[in-house]
């Protein structure tokens, strides 16, 4: 009876900070969208269109940010399974699959957006350059990390056998990399241009995309802690549940 | 270094053991192998002008498809019968049952791609026996049983574990299989690269030995359980 | 060079379209979570009652 109450009283003191980190949580969506909506003026009002793609241009303030969040991401993905090996404290699980699941969303819309302002460009919708080639091998990588966490048998499997994932993938991207990079020079298969999409930026356009980078990286941050304190949450419930069997084990022995 | 060699080989000898009473894994991934020859021969209408340009990644998609198949079934004999608790009861360290393991991964497949060489270079009609070509094979197969050894003890114990294997395997592989169809084709092509086989060869060892050194260690947590 | 496949001029539903999907997915995103988040917390407070309840008119103590 004791071990339940005690369980009790770190439960409400952590619900009571929680809900102090509540408001925080609320005053960063708040952030995120003030500072998204300032960017989508920067975006489509101030910044200058680009002389030779012209408007379509304007969807590099988006998909640039997107890449580097995304590989920002697969790092935190990283560090958080290396922590998470060595110490085998949930939270570090915790932190490594929330962040794999926001880098495979933020991979995704790279890999939407990026043909989209291709094909107008290019003519073509898909190129196996080095750097379109690796983002795909890396989104595949990480949704194998996923798929890897939904099908192990028990919750601290899922975390060990990811957690080993996120270290051996993240180790193989340079190579990826390199392969990739040395396989496009061997065979020049872009049909049409070489040169890069961002083109040359001008000072305004500068600002533009790191303004959008400072947005994105706020809204990165509340998806971030919101898919955390999601899996906190899940992990409340299932000591409660522990806590709720401990009752009724206590009173059958009486 | 003899006290780490010796369990490491007792453990591939009792793979090799098992593999000549059962003959699970030889026979059938050789059989799969030729059957995906056969049919990429339709999907890409194969004919003389074009195999110097397509044999080599049809041989790297069938030796690649056939190690995948090799590579389930490592694991799954222990599995299945509840010899992987026996076997790390024993005292042999993580260590010397990865590599052994390995070893008799490593060698089931090298005997199964020894067979496939020469079918395949009577049907495409190119040198099988040249040393680039052998040189490559060694090495990406290294490659290829070093991440499948781990991952096979990974998906082994997942739900859905025919399908994990490969989804877990391909994408970390793709550096090993870039790197052995370009040093493969300037095997079987006319235009000998050696500047650029020579710098594929180095990447794919760099592969090897960066995953020599992580997968054992990784090999050691996953067994924890 | 970049050769231009469109005029700048009639790029422009590439540009709708990129943008759309894009907040199309972190809309979307952001509510499954939400929504997800908000059930969990409906069933910590309700399991918590429950024990609560459960704890009082068992424990004999209370009773006597």
């Amino acid at each position: 009876m004791g071990s339940v109450q005690t369980d009790q009283v770190t439960m409400t003191s952590s619900t009571a900070s929680r809900s102090y980190l509540g408001s925080a949580k609320s005053v960063l969506l708040l952030a995120a969208g003030a500072f998204m909506l300032a960017n989508m003026y920067l975006i489509f009002m101030w910044a200058p269109t680009e002389a030779v793609m012209g408007h379509v241009q304007r969807i590099m303030y988006i998909h640039v940010p997107m890449a580097w969040l995304a590989f920002l991401a697969f790092f935190i993905v990283f560090v958080g399974s290396i922590m998470y090996l060595w110490k085998r404290e949930s939270r570090w699980d915790m932190l490594a699959s929330s962040a794999a699941e926001l880098g495979v969303v933020f991979t995704s819309l790279v890999l939407i957006t990026g043909p989209i302002w291709g094909k107008p460009i290019w003519g073509i919708w898909w190129t196996w350059d080095a750097r379109l080639t690796t983002t795909l091998v890396l989104w595949l990588i990480y949704v194998s990390y996923l798929m890897l966490r939904a099908y192990s048998s028990n919750r601290s499997q899922g975390a060990l056998y990811s957690a080993v994932l996120g270290v051996i993938g993240f180790v193989d991207v340079p190579i990826v990399y390199f392969a990739v990079n040395w396989w496009r020079t061997q065979h020049q298969r872009l049909v049409i241009g070489t040169g890069s999409l961002e083109g040359s930026l001008n000072a305004d356009m500068r600002t533009t995309l790191y303004f959008s980078l400072l947005a994105f990286t706020i809204l990165f941050s509340f998806l971030l802690w919101q898919k955390i304190s999601m899996k906190r949450t899940e992990e409340d419930l299932r000591s409660i549940r522990y806590s709720k069997e401990l009752t009724r084990g206590a009173r059958i022995e009486r | 270094m003899k006290e780490f060699l010796r369990p490491v080989f007792l453990v591939t000898w009792k793979d090799i053991l098992l593999e000549l009473r059962s003959r699970e894994v030889v026979i059938a991934s050789m059989v799969f192998a030729v059957m995906v020859v056969v049919i990429f021969n339709f999907a890409l209408n194969v004919t003389p002008e074009t195999v110097d340009i397509l044999a080599p990644g049809i041989l790297w998609v069938a030796f690649a498809f056939a190690g995948v198949l090799a590579m389930s079934r490592a694991f799954v004999i222990e599995k299945d019968q509840g010899s992987l608790e026996g076997l790390l009861l024993c005292p042999v360290s993580r260590d010397s049952l990865y590599f052994g393991k390995m070893l008799a991964l490593f060698l089931f497949m090298t005997v199964v791609e020894a067979v496939l060489l020469p079918i395949f270079a009577v049907l495409f009609d190119f040198s099988a026996f040249s040393f680039t070509l052998i040189g490559v094979i060694l090495l990406a197969t290294l490659g290829f049983a070093t991440v499948g050894t781990l991952f096979s003890s990974i998906a082994v114990n997942t739900r859905s574990r025919e399908i994990m294997l490969p989804v877990l395997f391909f994408p970390v592989i793709t550096p090993v299989i870039i790197g052995a169809v370009e040093t493969s084709t300037g095997a079987i092509g006319s235009s000998v690269n050696v500047i650029g086989v020579g710098r594929w060869l180095q990447l794919i060892a760099v592969f090897d030995a960066v995953f020599l050194v992580l997968c054992p260690w990784a090999f050691g947590l996953v067994m924890e359980e | 060079m970049i050769a231009l496949i469109t005029t700048p001029a009639n790029n422009i539903p590439y540009l709708f379209a990129a943008y759309a999907v894009t907040w199309a997915i972190f809309f979307g995103y952001v509510f499954f979570t939400s929504r997800r988040q908000h059930e969990l917390e409906q069933e910590v407070r309700l399991l918590r009652d429950t024990l609560e309840r459960g704890r009082i008119s068992e424990d004999p103590d209370a009773s006597n």
